[in-house]
This record gives structure tokens, sequence and C-alpha cells, in this order.
């Protein structure tokens, strides 16, 4: 072949002898377990030269999202950790020294070690970020430690809609789209947040069902699917259902059939509803009578129907979790639990919060030895504290500022991100009283600045992973590139640590392989199996589709073993922290910490956290082709709120409110309703949580109202375009 | 002959994946003022009292007889027989930026030494069995690939049912 062609084919990248080029299986696991879609990655002389997703691939069949097919420059990121470092400047300021291994692991021992003897185990918080996939390894981790106090991003995504779910129906249930005729996408973007989830609402579709819409803003999926577009004043969820549930109640449209032989609380639930007549629902709401008339017509007369659960859009107010109860009570008032079509409950967690309809020994093995409490969070939050295995560390600000109901030492962080927490600055604030912060990375982060140990991590491109798919299936990757620099992979750190703390445990003593040996029984799969099948996936012979009805015939696991309306779980926290057992609806904005004079004062209701398709948290902002589609933070704002405001296109603006102020670059839009703002999160420059109330939290889940600020916004002087 | 890469606006939702497919394929650098051989946007409009997007997924058309091609004093800039596709060849291009006179588009860009950069259509991908880096990552089939005789055809089918809708049997 003439030099020239091989110097083409090399240039468009195609695989094989003459070029040299090599193509490699592994998963991306840049987003949340739910995904972790299957890559192809093309590989010369050692290093990723392109990617696409893996054809045929039991989850993602060959298709990647926009983050996804930008894995080259996220692995690659130049401010990529490269070597353990100690901090030498005021925390905040990033200035480090380089150290070794050794030194990191001793000093790092002897600090929690010392914190341990001092204060007690508790006193060290293990946190987690992203990402995800060692958190088995690591919640054990914590517990032999010693420390009840593991917690993650949990404590603000996912799991409020989890806690509504198991209150109600015992399990959480997802929307059966393949059999449905009719989808309420309740809070449903789809598109930009879960790029394989639009396949399944088309195909409903495109089989002639409908599609009801309920979201704030206009958006893709609004386009694409809607025949109901419900859009409603941010945080009034809860109003919508009950007063649905009000219309299929009058109408007589219950399905009396599941209602009288599988729901518990019915008649305390009937009575509740009433006070949600159409009117009134509508006055709260801001949806127009009709409309909600004929979503709640189409719904409890469509059969099979199902509806979407929010991951966190919904939770992400102060009345977050019940707005989530009173839209799941749709399924039970219609019929639509646990049937074909409807809402199903899945198989039992398999790996890392995925059911994959085989079994494992994951949950067994990260929550051995769970230490005794008090717990962060556990006495203010006592409902999240008993549905989950983990510290509610949106309550972490309080603890630290008071030290109440004991002093917290010592933070030890796998992808420290402080823009998490709502009040970003207050909170660092509170960090700063810890003797001793370790950060575990990928990157040279704004928060990895805050800690005294930074050790550098490695990306799934450069470990070995383990992840587990519906249908069955299991996926073991080795490293497809080595590690870059001195970076390890989180798990190797952690087994590396314990060691370093002399934790005793037996199976974490071994290492990786035992670990996941002893999580493969009842699998029917083997390591040395999966090691064989070359980084593909291959399916458990244990593999059992569930089969819709089988939940209810066995009964629910509640109290009652039915479908509660009014949950029993909830109930006996009404005395000591006045927790309804009924989905009661309150506003997300009138409460202590909105007096009227301040709803007055600042009525620009905003969301922090509306999806883009080329971000994920702020693991993107610093990725240069995806931040090349948007180089400066903006915030959309209604068109004529801001021309009203003398502010146009481009404009630098200041949102402000009591808790803080950011500056951003506006964008003039009719996709979101007037006296709305909202914004994407995650930028250091930027970060829309300075915005975001610390004590303004839901008191059911402890979720930070994220999706509910109040504040207002003005053109900056000299900031046009 | 050849194959022509459609865009269907019905389809599209503005992800960029199909951009930084493109980036990914062909080594773009935003840090050197490079941008994707695909242009996304979003156009937003109201219609009804409702805000309605249009979502859009631009590159070079790949004209069947390109003005660029005509004007192209160096023979830079050529119709590949073989995929359809408008190629050029780096080399011998001396940045005369008579294609970005011509093209109707805006497509052509230079890169920092003055040479044309655009969209090939993935051609050598084409001809080795692979599919155009934007349409091989389009997660909602809103870019797909046809030889040149299954859209005719298509087209004909589409007004065929078109004349039968209005003028019935």
């Amino acid at each position: 072949m003439p030099l020239e062609s091989v110097q083409e084919l090399i240039r468009a990248k195609i695989p094989g002898p003459t070029t040299g080029i090599t193509v490699k299986q592994t998963f991306c696991d840049i987003c949340a377990p739910g995904n972790h879609c299957g890559i192809d990655v093309f590989l010369r002389d050692g290093r990723i030269i392109k990617v696409e997703g893996t054809p045929g691939h039991p989850h993602n069949n060959g298709k990647l999202c926009t983050k996804g097919l930008a894995s080259r420059q996220y692995v690659y990121r130049q401010d990529r950790l490269r070597v353990p470092l100690r901090r030498i400047g005021p925390r905040g300021e990033g200035r480090f020294e380089e150290i070794s291994w050794e030194e990191a692991y001793a000093e790092i021992a002897e600090r929690l070690n010392g914190v341990k003897d001092k204060f007690g185990a508790n006193s060290v918080v293990f946190f987690t970020g992203y990402s995800k996939w060692y958190r088995p390894f690591y919640q054990r981790f914590a517990f032999s430690f010693g420390s009840v106090n593991y917690c993650s991003d949990d404590s603000v995504c996912n799991n409020s809609g989890v806690m509504g779910m198991k209150t109600t129906g015992g399990r959480v249930a997802m929307p059966d789209l393949r059999n449905t005729r009719l989808f309420l996408g309740w809070a449903y973007g789809g598109y930009y947040s879960s790029h394989l989830s639009p396949n399944g609402v088309k195909g409903l579709k495109a089989r002639g069902g409908k599609v009801i819409i309920v979201d704030p803003r206009v958006t893709p999926a609004v386009k694409h699917f809607a025949d109901l577009h419900l859009q409603l004043k941010t945080g009034t969820d809860g109003a919508l259902a009950l007063g649905m549930a009000n219309i299929i109640i009058e109408n007589n449209w219950v399905d009396w059939q599941y209602v009288n032989n599988h729901t518990y609380g019915f008649d305390e639930y009937a009575a509740y509803v009433r006070r949600f007549d159409p009117d009134t629902a509508s006055r709260l709401t801001g949806v127009p009578k009709d409309l909600i008339y004929e979503a709640a017509r189409l719904f409890a007369q469509t059969k099979p129907a199902c509806l979407n659960p929010s991951g966190s859009t919904v939770a992400h107010h102060i009345n977050g979790f019940q707005n989530y109860r009173a839209i799941v009570c749709l399924l039970g008032l219609t019929g639509n639990y646990d049937v074909a079509g409807g809402n199903v409950p899945g198989t039992a967690e398999t790996y890392i919060y995925k059911g994959a309809g085989f079994p494992m020994k994951s949950v067994e093995f990260s929550r051995r030895g769970r230490p005794r409490k008090p717990i962060v969070g556990g006495e203010r939050f006592p409902l999240w504290d008993e549905l989950n295995e983990e510290a509610q560390d949106m309550d972490l600000t309080r603890q630290l500022e008071t030290g109440e109901p004991y002093p917290l030492k010592a933070l030890f962080a796998l992808g420290l991100n402080l823009k998490m927490f709502p009040d970003t600055e207050r909170f660092k604030r509170a960090l700063a009283q810890l003797d001793f912060i370790v950060d575990v990375d990928l990157f040279q982060t704004d928060s990895a600045k805050w800690a005294d140990i930074v050790l550098p991590v490695c990306s799934s491109f450069e470990r070995t992973d383990f992840k587990v798919y519906g249908g069955g299936w299991a996926q073991l990757v080795r490293p497809v590139i080595a590690p870059l620099y001195e970076s390890k992979s989180d798990t190797e750190i952690l087994f590396d640590l314990v060691k370093a703390l002399g934790i005793k445990d037996p199976l974490l003593e071994k290492g990786y392989d035992a670990c996941l040996t002893y999580m493969l029984r009842g699998s029917g799969l083997t390591l040395d199996e999966l090691k064989a099948a070359d980084n593909k996936p291959i399916r458990s012979p244990r593999f059992a589709p569930y089969v819709p009805g089988t939940y209810t015939k066995e009964g629910y696991d509640t109290p009652s073993g039915k479908f509660e309306f009014a949950s029993q779980v909830i109930a006996k926290y009404k005395e000591s922290h006045n927790l309804d057992a009924l989905p009661t609806y309150r506003n997300p904005f009138r409460d202590e910490k909105n007096p009227e004079e301040s709803r007055k004062k600042y009525p620009i209701v905003l969301t922090v956290g509306a999806r883009i398709p080329f971000a994920l948290h702020s693991r993107f902002h610093d990725v240069p082709w995806t931040r090349s589609f948007r180089p400066e933070p903006q915030v959309d704002v209604n068109r004529a709120d801001a021309e009203e405001k003398g502010i146009a296109e481009g404009d630098l603006v200041e949102l402000f409110n009591p808790t803080g102020r950011i500056r951003l670059r506006a964008h003039l839009t009719d996709k979101v309703a007037p006296g709305q703002a909202a914004l994407y999160h995650g930028y250091t420059e930027a970060n829309g949580c300075e915005l975001v109330d610390a004590g303004h939290l839901d008191p059911y889940s402890g979720f930070p109202a994220y999706k509910s600020n109040l504040c207002d916004y003005e053109k900056v002087k000299g900031g046009g375009r | 002959m050849g194959d022509l890469i459609l865009f269907g606006p019905e389809r599209c939702v503005a992800c960029y994946a199909c951009a930084v497919a493109c980036m990914d394929q062909n080594d773009v650098d935003p840090s050197r003022g490079e941008s994707a051989f695909r242009a996304v946007f979003e156009r937003e409009s109201v219609r009804g009292g409702q805000a309605v997007c249009d979502y859009l997924s631009v590159s070079c058309m790949h004209c069947e007889d390109p003005y660029c091609v005509k004007v192209c004093p160096t023979g830079c800039l050529r119709k590949d027989q073989e995929t359809g596709m408008t190629v050029y060849d780096h080399s011998v291009c001396i940045g005369c930026r008579s294609c970005a006179q011509a093209c109707p588009f805006g497509v052509p860009r230079y890169n920092d030494e003055g040479r044309l950069l655009k969209c090939d259509g993935c051609h050598t991908r084409l001809k080795a069995g692979y599919e155009a880096a934007c349409v091989r990552a389009c997660p909602h089939g809103a870019l797909s690939r046809v030889s040149k005789e299954a859209f005719a055809l298509s087209l004909r089918r589409k007004n065929e049912a078109i004349m039968l809708n209005l003028y019935g049997r």
C-alpha cells in the first residue's frame, strides 16, 4: 500500500495491522451506575485516539451520549493529578508539595488513627462523590475502620425518590415502557440526562400511545413527545398530583379492585384529597383546570399507564419527598403498580444500585459490621436514617459548626465536591475547623485544594472494574491503557490504606479479587469466567426475569404488606418530627426561611441544576470540547422579565438573595416561564449553590431545595456583550 | 453516484453528540480556535403562544455539483466518485479562500496556517466500511446515511403519497 494511503488510514483512525490501531472494549464511568455504557476504545501506541459505543452491548447497543463521546479528552484532561500531594499553603489556595505514596499513606494512617483514638472513629467522616464504582468496597472500608459516618451524593440525589417508593409500595417500581399505553412523564427530560431513555417513549408513540409531560420548562421532550404539557409552577408537583387524584376519585375512575384488595389508608387519603378540587389545584400549580382534568382522565382511563420516577428533580424542594409520594400514589389509585405496562418493581439490587435479574452478595458485603450510631443527620432526619445505610450529609454543615452531638475532626473523601453543598461558602468555613482532610481525585479541582493530602486516582479506562446490566449481564474489564502518571485505582488505594491503617477485615485485607469473588456468590458467575470473557459482557445462568404481579401476590415490603397511601413507617415520626403519613402538600416557599417580605423582595424562582446535554455536574466544565459549546456559565431567564429589567441576550447579570450572589451571562428565552430562572450547576466561577440556603432542607429526606430558590437579578454595570 | 448524509430535524434535540464525535474523529482543538465540522444550534420562536425550539445540526451539504469545487484553482477540492462526498487534499490548498466565497452555506474554514478545513464526509471511513463519525454517534436517529438511489426513491414515494392524499384514487 502506498505510504500516503497508510497515512490517510491512520488519519481516519481505521483499525488494522497496517495502521497499528487496535480496538478494545471497556465501559464509561462518567455518570451514574444507571448507565455506564459499553465503549470501544481505539488505541495507537498505547494512547486513546478515539471512542465509539460498543455495538451490540446489552445496555447501550453502540450509542454514547455527548459526555461519553468526549471520554478521550476527559481521560487526558490537563489538570489530571499526577502524584500524591501535601498542602503547604492555606486551605483553598492550591499550594502543594509532591510526596511519595508511602509518605502519604503514613501520614493518613497516623492522622486518621489519631482522631479515632482521641475522639472515636465516628469523628472521621467518609464521603464519596463521583464516581461510584468502588462504593461497596468503600462503605465496608469505612465501617471496618469503625466509623458509621459513610456518606455520599445519595444525600441529594435519587434516594428521596427511592424513599418515596419504599414508604408507599415497598419497592422502587420503574415504568414498563415496552408494554404501556400511556407515559406520564413527570419531570421527564430524558434527552439530556438519560440519552437511551427516549427510545422507549418513541416506541410508545409509534404504537399510538399517549404521553403527558409535567415540567415547568419547555424541553425537547415536550416538543417531541407531549400530547399534553402541564407547565406547573416550580415545586407544586404535589398539589398537581393531589388535584389529579381528586378528579379521579370524584369521577369514580378509581381501580376499586386494586384499591380494595391491595392498598392501605385509602379513606384517609381520599378525605385529604378532597381539599384539592380543580380550582384549588389550578390556583396552586398555575396549570389550567381543563388540562389537569384531561391529564387525570387520560391517566386513569388508559390502561395500562406508567409514570416517570424522576431521579431528583421532583425531590429538590423542601416539600419534594411528599410531592413524590403524592405522584406515586396515583399508581395505586389507578391500579398501575406491579402490572405489565405500569410501574414494575424490578428485581433486588445486584450490584451498585442496579438490579440485573440475578443475585449477588454486594449488599451484605458493603454493610458488614456497620458501627453504632449516632450518625450524622440521624437525629434531624429520622426517616432518612431508617431507610438508608448512610449518613445524611446535608446535616454536616450544622454538626461541623456546633459540634453536636459530637465533634467531627477529619474528612476522608473520594471525589470531594464542595459545590454539591448548599451555601458552599458557609460549608467551606465549617470545613476549615477540621483537623485533617484527604481527597482522592482524578483532577486538581477547587475542592481538592481544600484537602491536606490529595491522592491521584485513575479513570475507568485505566483500571479493573466490574459492572452489571439489566437482562442478567455482567462485565469485567481490565485496563485498556496503563494508569497515567503515578495514579492508582480507588480500590487499590483503599486496599493499601487497609494495611497502612491496620484495619482488621478478612476480605479487605486480601484485595479486589477476593472481595469480588465473595460478592459473586450465588450469581452463577465466577471471576475466572468473567476474566476469560476478554472485557466483554457475559450473561448469568441465574438470570430470572421478573414477572409482573408476583410481588403483589407475595405482599409488599411495607408494614401492612399493602400499597400504603398512609405510610406506617412515616407515621412513627408524627409526634417527634411532625411528619405526615399521608402525602400532604405544603407551599415550597412559605416557611420560616422565606418570610412574607422576603418573598416580595426576591420574586424570581431559581432552579439550580437544569440539565444541559454537554455537562455532568462539575465533571465536564474543564473538558475543552464540551466547554467550547458554552464557554461561559449562563442563566436562562424569561424574555419578558429580562427585557423589563433592561437586560439583553448575553449581558452579564448578577443573581442574588440573602444566601449569596453570583455573576453569569443571561440567555433570554420563552422556555422558562415568567418569574422563573434556571441555570446549570457546578461552575467554580458561578456556583449556583451559593444561592441555595444550607438549612432549607426537606424534613422527610434531608434533601436541599436546589430547585426552588427565591432570588432576584440585575444587569451588572458595564456588563453588556 | 454515492451517498447522502441526511438530517431529520424532527428527531434532533441539539445534544451535540454529533459535534463531539466529529471533534474526536478529526482531533479538533478548541484552544486553537477550531470547532467541529458540524454546527449544532437551537432556534427559538413563539408559535401559538407557546415557546417552540427548532434543533439543528448542520455541516457541509456535499452538494451534487458544488460551487467550491468549481472555483478551486488548485484541484484541492473535488467530488469523491465512490462515496459522493466533497473531499479535499490539504497539501494542495494555497489558502486563496475562493471556496469560502463560493459556498452558499458558509462551510469552509481555515486552520492557523490558512489551509482549508471542512467536513470530508469521513470518506475514508466510508470506504473502509465504517459510518461517518457523526452519523455513527447520533443517539436519536436524526443523522443517517442513504444511497442517492434510495433517497430518490423515498422522495418519489413521499410525493406519490401526497398526490394520492390530495387527489384520491
